[in-house]
């Protein structure tokens, strides 16, 4: 302001004298510094102006994720297959019985110790359309980037585990543009879900079972505050629903153990 | 049915006598000819896995798959579905009655007895301890990203969970890339990472990594945060370490931030603190428990606070903490179709659960302080009616009976299943009396009528007490409260021919 004064008041316009030059280009300095300032202090600047970096497994991740949720929410209200057999039907839906015996006073026969590998054979097989189809789309995506993509046959493998589900897509890829060339052997997806901790339980539970003709619920409440059990007497059988309260998720199976018949049971004995 | 009739007087003792061994005789008769019945139809075999998809079964031949095999043998007696412990070596647990060829075909290892992979010990989990196999403590450990400590003299849960207690917390500072870091974390850590893969690390008993003192990179922040295992909301430093229970009063409280406090020294103890605001000391006994707070219930920092998990007004009015339960009987006046149930608080919701029908399960409720606790168990009523001595009947630890007009009557009538088969009507035929009155006539004060059924209104009313108690007999309600079509009795009078 006192340099502009000075020079209105001995009648020069600014761009007229060398002054007024130099001031100019101390302007234009101090503007190129306060620039420089501004993207190092604020990173989020560079980073808008910086290319869009592509990452295939998230790419992959949002292809597969609902499938995947869907697809283990079937399986679960089922007793972790999709079309069980030795199942009871209860509200239309056939649960799968994983503890069973036929006749009174016996306690069941376990019909799924390992429940978990169960359910983790059955999401591979119900995903792997999908999987196939988010590979395909993985390949067109580095296509539309103008990279030129060798991939191999797709192959899967789905592991439930604490606190997610993992998918590996095992997908040998080659991918190249100019010069650059770069190899994929395999992608994992994680995806957040509480059903391992459901699986665990219902493990327990077929123990119970099978050991005493039935299981206590309020145990279970004093190890996991987030768990909640509902257990339905249904034609002599029991329909569990084992959930996680904070998740929503939840596992249903049936088990028919210890059933006492009406009355003496001497008579009609199934 | 009853009958009146006049004539010679009887032993009573001897008459019921007699009737019991009737009674009984019919009904095990039936069940004989049942049996026989069924056994002249089809015996059983065990079906390695049936047509309906169920494995080691013991059912007629006709229900075996045939693709399966199948023998005319009890399972427990073949190979393939002698039932034994099947140990899942990926997961490292061990279940048990399972059939040889279940476990085999999922991949299990089988054996008759459990192997010594099942053998349980005590697995540290960081301030944390789970009593599972050693192949379960290596995964529950790679879960966790810890290394395995796994304590095989451990012998029992308690022991293990009280060993965990008492570890020293405290920060565990070490050097990264030129920073000055630390963790949260046991003594016992500290030192097995030092050895492992961190150097030079030194461990600060009762210390927060956000203290000043240590000089670390960690500072404190106004986020919280739940912690596995733990009831309480706690503030999180800005490495990412718990710190103390959320106490929104000691947000720049320097000393807070320092040292390492007890539940007991902080904000609310010994209270629920539900849904507060500024304090997160939670108490899952009370029923509160660390959890995302909702939208229009935000403490005044962070995002987390102590969720109610108590139950309010219930269906009996009463209110009742997480994990209680209590025993609700739909029934009126020992009505047909009457059963027990079992309610629970879970998680601020009221669950009920079934207890057997044909009321073969009673519910049972009992209080540990103030804590109600409920539990379905088995209604032994099955060999009352042989009980001759009051003692006999109401002995408590071997049956559930009681003392009804000299007879010994389940104290919880069964339920029958009168609308199919012959057992009820063997059942209720039981109550059948024949009771004779002699008449006596006189010319003063003419016709006087003795015996035990003299007075035929009491006699009658304790014949029905005695009818309706012994199922779903004689005069009943449904449990809705509507009467039975018929009367439930008949009453014949005639004369006794000597």
């Amino acid at each position: 302001m006192i340099e502009k004064n000075k020079m209105m008041k001995e009648g020069n316009s600014p761009m007229g004298s060398k002054k007024g030059q130099v001031a100019i280009f101390v302007i234009i300095a101090l503007a190129i510094v306060c620039i420089i300032l501004l993207v190092l202090l604020y990173p989020r600047i560079k980073i808008s102006v910086a290319p869009e970096i592509f990452n295939p497994e998230e790419f992959l991740r949002s292809c597969i994720e609902g499938e995947v949720k869907e697809r283990i929410n079937i399986l679960a209200s089922h007793g972790g297959y999709e079309n069980p057999t030795g199942y009871i039907i209860y509200k239309g839906e056939k649960i799968k019985y994983l503890c069973y015996i036929k006749g009174y006073y016996k306690t069941c026969v376990v019909q799924e110790p390992m429940i978990k590998s169960v359910m983790e054979r059955e999401l591979e097989r119900a995903l792997k359309t999908r999987i196939n189809t988010c590979a395909a789309n993985l390949k067109s995506e580095y296509e539309r980037r103008g990279f030129s993509v060798n991939m191999g046959a797709v192959n899967s493998d789905v592991e439930i585990a604490m606190d997610k589900i993992k998918v590996n897509f095992v997908v040998p890829m080659k991918i190249s543009k100019g010069e650059t060339t770069k190899t994929f052997e395999k992608f994992s997806v994680e995806i957040k879900s509480k059903m391992y901790d459901l699986l665990m339980i219902t493990t327990s539970i077929i123990d119970f079972e099978s050991t005493y003709g039935d299981s206590e619920i309020t145990l279970y409440l004093q190890y996991y505050p987030n768990l909640k059990i509902e257990k339905v007497l249904y034609d002599g059988s029991r329909i569990y629903n084992v959930s996680d309260v904070t998740t929503g998720e939840s596992f249903v199976f049936a088990s028919r153990s210890l059933v006492w018949p009406p009355g003496y049971g001497v008579v009609d004995v199934a | 049915m009853l009958h009146k009739m006049g004539g010679v007087k009887k032993s009573k003792e001897m008459k019921r006598k007699v009737h019991l061994i009737l009674g009984i005789g019919i009904i095990f008769l039936f069940g004989i000819l049942a049996s026989c019945f069924a056994e002249a139809q089809e015996l059983t075999v065990c079906c390695e896995k049936t047509t309906s998809g169920f494995w080691c079964q013991n059912v007629p031949s006709s229900e075996c798959d045939k693709n399966f095999r199948e023998a005319p043998t009890s399972c427990e007696a073949t190979s393939y579905c002698k039932q034994g412990v099947c140990y899942d070596s990926n997961e490292g647990i061990c279940a048990e009655k399972t059939p040889q060829v279940v476990c085999n075909n999922n991949g299990g290892l089988w054996a008759e007895k459990a192997p010594a992979q099942c053998e349980l010990g005590c697995c540290v989990l960081g301030d944390q301890a789970a009593f599972v196999t050693l192949v379960r403590c290596k995964k529950l450990s790679a879960f966790l990203g810890l290394k395995t400590n796994f304590k095989q003299q451990i012998k029992n849960e308690l022991s293990c969970i009280m060993s965990v207690r008492s570890q020293e917390k405290g920060a565990c500072v070490y050097d990264f890339e030129f920073e000055r870091l630390c963790k949260l974390t046991t003594r016992e850590e500290c030192e097995r990472a030092t050895n492992k893969s961190l150097k030079d690390a030194q461990f600060f008993p009762g210390k927060l990594c956000s203290a000043e003192e240590l000089g670390t990179k960690c500072g404190p922040t106004r986020q919280t945060t739940c912690i596995p295992g733990r009831d309480e909301v706690y503030f999180v430093d800005s490495c990412g370490n718990p710190a103390n229970i959320y106490d929104a009063s000691k947000l720049t409280d320097k000393e807070y931030w320092t040292n390492i406090k007890d539940k007991t020294e902080v904000c609310g103890a010994a209270k629920s603190n539900v849904n507060s605001k500024t304090c997160g000391n939670c108490n899952y006994l009370l029923g509160s428990y660390c959890r995302a707070a909702e939208k229009n219930n935000m403490p005044s920092y962070g995002e987390y606070v102590c969720a109610d998990l108590n139950c309010y007004n219930t269906r009996n009015g009463k209110n009742y903490r997480h994990g209680e339960s209590w025993c609700v009987f739909n029934d009126k006046e020992n009505s047909v179709g009457a059963r027990y149930y079992k309610h629970i608080c879970i998680n601020g919701e009221e669950v009920l659960e079934q207890c057997a029908d044909f009321k073969q399960h009673v519910c049972e409720e009992s209080k540990i302080g103030d804590f109600s606790q409920a539990a379905c168990i088995v209604n032994r009523w099955q060999d009352c009616i042989f009980q001759n001595r009051t003692e006999d009947c109401e002995n408590s630890d071997k049956r559930d009976c009681k003392w009804l007009n000299g007879k010994c009557v389940p104290k919880i009538a069964p339920g029958l299943n009168f609308w199919g088969g012959q057992e009820a009507t063997a059942v209720c035929n039981q109550a059948n009396k024949v009771c004779k009155i002699t008449k006596e006539k006189s010319l003063i004060s003419g016709t006087k009528e003795s015996g035990p059924c003299a007075d035929i209104k009491s006699w009658l009313k304790a014949q029905l007490d005695y009818c309706s108690s012994l199922g779903d007999c004689g005069v009943k309600i449904n449990w809705i409260g509507n009467p039975g079509t018929s009367k439930g009795y008949t009453l014949k009078e005639g004369k006794w021919k000597s």
